[in-house]
């Protein structure tokens, strides 16, 4: 799973439902939530477009609020052990 | 988290009291639950299946339309005790509150009792005929919230999922190609959310009216932002992916993306329509007290 692809999607992403007027350059460590860029009603959606991007399904159970702080966790948490086989 | 009781309330409380004592009913002994729901059994109403009306659903055979019904099922239900889930956790803190009077805290036990044995039904069904109950893909992420606005949520939280599932409750409580375990389901969860529902509205007005009249008008927008996008947010969870992937819709020969029917299904203007259509009753109330400045779009 290419990193840089995976980061490109993301921000993609999260850019089309920003909730800001001007989210400004979304950086990998932008803060999303505290910036108001993405709320938690985004939160199902965006688990499930992650879930699209991987092929394996989340499991509910581990969702913690800090894994969405931003692209940089978002990628740590969903994809970074799916890359390295952990 | 702590509200205060008003006259209204608390008479609607006595009623309801009333009404749940003639109504008690146990879920251990009320269901007559078969072994296995027969592959030739509808669990859903077809034109209620959240994937009606695409071409994929005209390609399928009756029996994997029913198949597909069963999954929809066990979601729905799935849904509905999540959302009752969270209902029991916030409302057991409002229990001998000293702010609330002693007929809505003896409302509030049978109340909690009610939501307990559906949660009970609806975990059966699941358990017993998929082996699951399907997983809540939430997060609660804090936010600052205004005074009041925390109660206020919660139960203009409930009230979406009480009446919206109430829609399809009074549907298939009547289709009489439905199993009736099924049919019985949707009954008894129609017969005591019909007491919830207006307990919920009465208790959503009286916080309103004392809580957010004192909001500033952003603190109000803010507010209703949230609630639209709530209403709008709840309805993606009727099409789950992982539905159509455990009625095998991702294997051959259909092989289709789960994710991409997701997106297909809930642009499709049948399932638009009833969205608009289930949605309609708990919009109206809440456009009119105000909580929504219009219907969102859906």
């Amino acid at each position: 799973m290419d990193e840089m692809a995976v980061r490109t999607n993301l921000r993609a992403w999260i850019l089309a439902r920003a909730k800001v007027s001007s989210p400004g350059v979304l950086m990998d460590e932008t803060p999303l939530l505290e910036r108001g860029i993405l709320t938690s009603i985004d939160i199902v959606e965006l688990v499930l477009h992650i879930e699209s991007m991987r092929g394996v399904e989340v499991d509910a159970d581990a969702l913690e609020p800090e894994v969405f702080t931003s692209v940089d966790t978002l990628w740590e948490g969903f994809f970074s052990p799916i890359a390295t086989g952990a | 988290m702590l509200t205060h009781s008003a006259p209204s309330s608390t008479a609607i409380a006595g009623k309801l009291t009333r009404a749940s004592r003639v109504h008690r009913w146990d879920v251990d002994v009320h269901f007559d639950w078969p072994d296995a729901i027969p592959e030739t059994a509808w669990c859903t109403s077809p034109e209620l299946v959240s994937i009606h009306g695409t071409p994929l659903w005209s390609r399928l055979d009756e029996a994997q339309q029913r198949k597909v019904a069963l999954y929809e099922a066990a979601n729905f239900f799935s849904l509905t005790l999540q959302g009752e889930r969270s209902l029991v956790s916030g409302m057991s803190e409002l229990l001998y509150s000293s702010r609330l009077s002693g007929d809505v805290t003896e409302y509030l036990h049978h109340f909690l009792d009610e939501e307990n044995k559906h949660m009970a039904m609806f975990g059966a069904f699941c358990t017993r005929y998929i082996g699951k109950v399907y997983p809540e893909k939430k997060v609660v992420i804090p936010r600052r919230r205004a005074k009041g606005e925390a109660e206020i949520a919660l139960f203009c939280k409930v009230m979406v999922v009480e009446e919206v599932g109430d829609y399809f409750n009074v549907l298939m409580q009547r289709d009489a190609r439905l199993h009736p375990v099924v049919r019985e389901i949707h009954a008894m969860h129609h017969r005591d959310e019909a007491r919830h529902i207006g307990f919920g509205r009465a208790q959503t007005r009286e916080l309103w009216a004392r809580y957010a009249t004192a909001w500033s008008d952003a603190e109000r927008g803010r507010f209703q932002d949230w609630l639209g996008d709530y209403v709008r947010s709840t309805w993606g969870d009727f099409y789950n992916p992982s539905v159509y992937r455990d009625a095998g819709l991702a294997d051959a020969p259909w092989s289709v993306d789960p994710y991409a029917l997701r997106r297909e299904a809930m642009a499709h203007p049948d399932a638009v329509a009833t969205r608009v259509r289930a949605s309609r009753r708990v919009v109206d109330h809440f456009v009119r007290s105000g909580f929504l400045r219009e219907p969102p779009t859906l």
